[in-house]
């Protein structure tokens, strides 16, 4: 279980390309909104949240970097599980970016804190810098948008639960970029409290993602069972093989565990084979690649 | 898509709410406006030079309103603005003072270029997020 296997090949280059260009876009969006922020709290969270945005896209390149990688002596197993691990620092990172997010925004509703944002000159013109940071704000949504699109299928065809965290976040920076935009408009309306009540309702959807997130990399760590992309629930493809295993062989107890995006199962309780199944029998429509090892326990002998 | 509609949706909100924008959330503006009366507080040893008051003027001019004055100390007054008794308070302050985060110091009338922080600048001082009427003053300080 070394390399990546050449079913998905293509599609882990792509994903990696996707990755420099989230770092690439996101920083040119850090500088603009570093520059338009003011004394604004609002626009200051929009830019930490951005910053903590790049973890995951980060994680998954060095996780790419380690994969691909061949068995050592210390590493006997080879890199498959790099990807577990990224996917828990990329779930933490967001989690962390909802509890910021409602933190800020709580404690501004608490506070009764009126944010003034004043106008300002810009080539000799007296702008309202309102103006400016939804133009920042703007600016902010296009890219996330765009390239969470087009992660959120490529994730699902690698099973990679990093760059599925990857386009949550990226949904997440949209959705703050837009509410930063509500906020600044109801700013200008008159309502000190719409900026804050619009964030939180945005944080606590960014923390129900980041917890679940959190739940399924803990599963995989502690050799649970495969889970779905987006939910708790264990995966439909483990089910499949779990069920095809068992008619190839009755009687036996199946356990499958996850590895990064591959599934490792053990079949218990019959010798092994002297041929295994051909492909196709144990995973029907899951893909082949998926499941990485297949190991067989022997039934115990009553002397043992 | 989706997405795509809601940010659609959001800036037409935006652009249609544009017009007026920025109100004040404790309607300074409108009661000024109203009562024909701006209260501007003066600290004690920091009466407006002539470029303050100046702007001062047309301000006046612009919102039909008449400057009524009140002196006293730079707490007390801060404190009144805060609590919504003054319009305007009229001082020296500086980036750095504990006061920058509960009240809005605007631009210092007639300079070119932005202050050190703990340097004392004379200017207004308004109450925090009353954005209408410090684009309203600000913009004529800046003239």
């Amino acid at each position: 279980m070394s390399g990546i296997p050449a079913a998905i090949e293509v599609d882990f280059a792509y994903g990696r390309r996707l990755e420099w260009w989230t770092l690439a876009w996101m920083s040119t969006i850090i500088a603009v909104m570093y520059f338009t922020m003011g004394a604004s709290k609002a626009m200051q969270s929009a830019l930490i949240e951005d910053f903590l945005s790049l973890v995951p896209a980060m994680t998954f390149l060095v996780a790419g970097h380690f994969e691909p990688k061949k068995p050592t002596s210390r590493f006997p197993f080879g890199f498959a599980r790099v990807n577990s691990l990224a996917f828990l620092v990329a779930a933490v990172a967001l989690t962390l970016v909802g509890l910021f997010v409602a933190w800020e925004a709580a404690s501004a509703l608490l506070a009764q804190e009126h944010p003034t944002v004043p106008p300002i000159e810009i080539f000799g013109q007296r702008v309202w810098l309102g103006w400016l940071m939804i133009a920042a704000l703007v600016y902010s949504i296009v890219p996330p948008v765009i390239l969470g699109h087009r992660k959120l299928p490529v994730a699902r065809r690698l099973r990679d639960k990093v760059l599925h965290t990857d386009a949550l976040m990226q949904k997440a920076d949209w959705q703050t970029g837009l509410t930063g935009i509500v906020g600044i408009v109801g700013i200008g309306m008159g309502y000190w409290w719409a900026d804050s009540a619009a964030g939180l309702l945005i944080a606590l959807s960014i923390l129900k993602d980041g917890i679940s997130n959190i739940r399924t990399a803990s599963a995989e760590l502690l050799d649970g069972a495969p889970r779905e992309m987006d939910s708790a629930a264990i995966s439909h493809e483990a089910e499949t093989v779990i069920a095809k295993a068992q008619e190839c062989w009755p009687g036996s107890t199946v356990r499958l565990r996850e590895s990064g995006r591959y599934m490792i199962a053990v079949v218990e309780g019959v010798e092994p084979p002297a041929q295994i199944p051909p492909h196709g029998e144990l995973t029907g429509k899951v893909p082949d690649w998926r499941l990485a090892r297949l190991t067989f326990e022997p039934p115990q002998s009553d002397e043992a | 898509m989706r997405c795509s509609s809601i940010i659609v949706a959001a800036l037409g909100a935006a652009l249609l709410a544009g017009c007026g924008m920025p109100r004040d959330p404790d309607g300074t503006s409108e009661r000024v406006r109203a009562s024909r009366v701006i209260r501007l507080g003066e600290i004690v040893g920091a009466e407006p030079d002539a470029q303050a008051s100046a702007a001062l003027a047309r301000v006046a001019r612009l919102t039909g309103a008449q400057v009524e004055r009140r002196q006293g100390h730079g707490e007390e007054m801060l404190e009144a603005l805060q609590a919504g008794e003054l319009d305007l308070v009229y001082g020296r302050f500086a980036d750095d003072s504990p006061w920058a985060a509960e009240v809005y110091f605007g631009e210092q009338p007639g300079r070119i270029g932005n202050p050190g922080k703990s340097e004392r600048v004379p200017r207004f001082a308004f109450r925090n997020g009353e954005n209408g009427w410090i684009a309203t003053v600000e913009n004529e300080v800046a003239r």
